[in-house]
């Protein structure tokens, strides 16, 4: 230690000790900047986030004050998955399901609309506006009464619907399942392939509503591909389709990797997702036993969502292709 | 920037012969296999352009047209997307007889209020995540993930017992300081601003991401610049950084504000048994009022169509200010959004 301080000493000590108290105060600024985060983590956050741990693992016993909680170890996550309702696996396997089949769409259709609305043309600022509605106007309140209203036309069903109901469900169904099955059916591919496709046609208010964010951040990484790289592809006679595939696609990668992320994240956790309504539910019953098994529910559901994230973004990542800058 | 687009030879480069005759130079110009390319490519994406715009905005058309039906258009049969009866007697209904606009102030306040906190707190942090080193960033970051994979709305009965609890005490007079009336700050715009200022409020953590993702793009030298003048950090954050991530701020600003405004989990939650009224409160109330003053009566058939209506009428009441707000900041939206400069 001697050593080394007197050897430092006597090479350059004024600008060796200077730098590093430079560094000291970035790095204390760097703490004044994320403390907002830091404390609202730490004491508004973590303590919830622990207590919805705690609860999950005990029993409340809310009858005496304060309440009590008596640790149960697994017992709610074991009647989570095989207690007397069984609705939580199912609902938890379909959505996986759903949503294996609807997050490739997702980052799919995004970047093929990004990609075209990249291009110059004509128009080109009000449909970037129009496609950016959904993110901004189709949440919460809106969503509810969408939902609503779907739920109300369905369950009237085919008795005799007034013409109104026509109107909000013409939007909703372009293109009649039938028509694609049989055009589909034509080409003799794969039965499964065919149900996808058509799920894919008659949800694609819902996935059109659903890629807004997506869109504008693969958006925002096709503007940051230098121009001077298609300019030199289109010199050496590159094709668009070509250009495509060795440019654009390499270079917006990591977009995907971030886009398939946030997909993930966002289809899991919107409110109309079926786990999400299932627990809310739970949730909202009242009684405390409910409390606990929610508790439960939700923690074994991050952590399937972090498996699952962690799953894509090892896959995604390996194929990623990073420019080095610097 | 915009992205390069090909030469055009066959407009611009090829110098065509005074001499032809007006077919043949249009032949020349238009009847090539590379125009033709271009023209079925522009309308192959003006087609699926329009297409898709109009499965967006058809649905809020229905919405406009059913909430100015009059009880007489869900009877007749003819009538299906144009009223023809139109009335504004839902609207007046709404405007007239709930606490629609009361709503409207109390929400407006509440989202603008979070919509800035939001926007700066999420600055700021983005910022120190961006262009700083510090000990445990890594892990705070993830921590920045964690809320955002982690929704509230699983947490909500842990968060209530939060609220419930919170309280900070004034040592002179023993009363809790937030609020001083009661000892909670339950009811109070108290969580609202602390779930702000903390900056773990809804999908803050994608605002964070966004910030530092901005950041990241931003040249250290014009800091650098900055620093050498004289400036602190702190400085140079609201002189120089602030002022060139406003196309930014105003994406998470909007982003913000509109989730904000048409929250229906926060507000239900955490005003629960207060005096203020939100939209939520005013779709139960419509229902009730439509009722109440026997409004359905006449269309006893219909009565679920009509509601349905109401409800409409509702949304679209909400809708305007959003509509207003992204319409002006529509552009600045696109830039923001442009400039994030992601690169992973």
């Amino acid at each position: 230690m001697k050593n080394r301080i007197t050897v430092a000493s006597l090479t350059c000590p004024a600008k060796r000790r200077k730098s590093k108290s430079l560094e000291k105060r970035r790095a204390r600024m760097g703490y004044v900047f994320v403390l907002p985060f830091l404390l609202g983590f730490l004491f508004i956050y973590l303590p919830m986030i622990i207590e919805s741990l705690k609860i999950s693992f005990s029993e409340i016993d809310a009858t005496v004050q304060p309440v009590q909680y008596n640790f149960v170890g697994f017992n709610n996550y074991v009647s989570a998955f095989i207690g007397e309702d069984v609705r939580f696996l199912q609902e938890l396997g379909t959505n996986l399901l759903e949503l294996l089949l609807d997050i490739p769409a997702i980052v799919i259709f995004s970047l093929f609309l990004a990609i075209i609305l990249n291009q110059k043309m004509r128009g080109r600022g009000v449909f970037r506006a129009i496609f950016f509605i959904p993110v901004i106007v189709s949440t919460g309140i809106i969503e509810y009464i969408d939902i609503a209203a779907n739920s109300m036309t369905e369950s009237m069903g085919a008795v005799g619907t007034p013409e109104g109901d026509q109107a909000a469900a013409a939007g909703s169904e372009i293109i009649s399942q039938i028509d694609v099955q049989r055009f589909f059916a034509n080409m003799a591919v794969g039965q499964g392939l065919v149900e996808y496709v058509t799920d894919l046609v008659n949800n694609v208010y819902g996935i059109i509503n659903r890629s807004g964010v997506q869109l504008l951040i693969f958006l925002a990484g096709l503007q940051s591909i230098s121009p001077a790289i298609y300019e030199s592809a289109y010199i050496e006679g590159a094709s668009s389709w070509e250009t495509f595939w060795k440019i654009t696609f390499p270079m917006i990668s990591p977009m995907i990797l971030v886009n398939a992320i946030y997909t993930i994240i966002d289809a899991f956790t919107t409110e109309s997702n079926n786990v999400m309504k299932y627990i809310t539910e739970i949730n909202e019953t009242a009684g405390t036993t409910n409390l606990s098994l929610a508790m439960a529910m939700s923690w074994m559901y991050f952590i399937v969502i972090l498996l699952i994230i962690g799953a894509v973004a090892g896959i995604i990542s390996a194929y990623v292709f990073y420019q080095r800058r610097d | 920037m915009d992205s390069f687009d090909r030469p055009n030879f066959s407009k611009n480069n090829v110098k065509l012969d005074e001499n032809l005759s007006g077919w043949m130079r249009f032949r020349y110009k238009y009847l090539t296999l590379f125009a033709a390319k271009k023209f079925f490519w522009a309308l192959f994406r003006y087609a699926l352009l329009i297409g898709i715009s109009y499965v967006i905005l058809f649905p809020y058309y229905s919405k406009i047209s059913t909430s100015l039906m009059s009880g007489e258009d869900f009877v007749d049969v003819t009538v299906k997307l144009v009223p023809k009866y139109p009335t504004l007697a839902t609207y007046k209904m709404i405007l007239n007889e709930t606490s629609f606009l009361e709503a409207t102030l109390n929400t407006g306040m509440v989202a603008l209020f979070c919509g800035v906190v939001q926007m700066l707190a999420c600055a700021l942090v983005g910022y120190g995540f961006s262009k700083f080193n510090f000990k445990g960033k890594a892990i705070l970051f993830l921590c920045v993930i964690i809320t955002l994979v982690i929704p509230h709305k699983t947490m909500q009965s842990t968060m209530r017992f939060f609220f419930q609890d919170f309280r900070i005490w004034n040592i002179s007079t023993g009363l809790n300081l937030l609020n001083p009336g009661s000892d909670s700050i339950f009811a109070s715009h108290w969580p609202m601003a602390l779930l702000s200022f903390g900056a773990i409020g809804y999908r803050n953590g994608l605002y964070i991401f966004m910030m530092r993702q901005f950041y990241k793009g931003v040249p250290d030298e014009l800091e650098e610049a900055a620093y050498v003048d004289g400036a602190g950090t702190m400085r140079t954050f609201w002189k120089i950084i602030i002022p060139m991530s406003i196309p930014m701020l105003v994406t998470i600003f909007i982003f913000s504000f509109s989730w904000q405004w048409t929250d229906r989990f926060y507000t239900k939650m955490l005003y629960a048994n207060s005096d203020y009224v939100f939209f939520n409160q005013i779709l139960d109330e419509v229902q009730k009022t439509a009722t109440a003053t026997r409004w359905f009566d006449d269309y006893a058939q219909i009565a679920n169509d009509y509601a349905l209506a109401i409800q409409n009428a509702v949304g679209i009441l909400i809708l305007i200010p959003l509509v207003i707000i992204f319409l002006f900041g529509q552009k600045k939206l696109v830039q923001g959004i442009e400039r994030t400069g992601v690169t992973g």
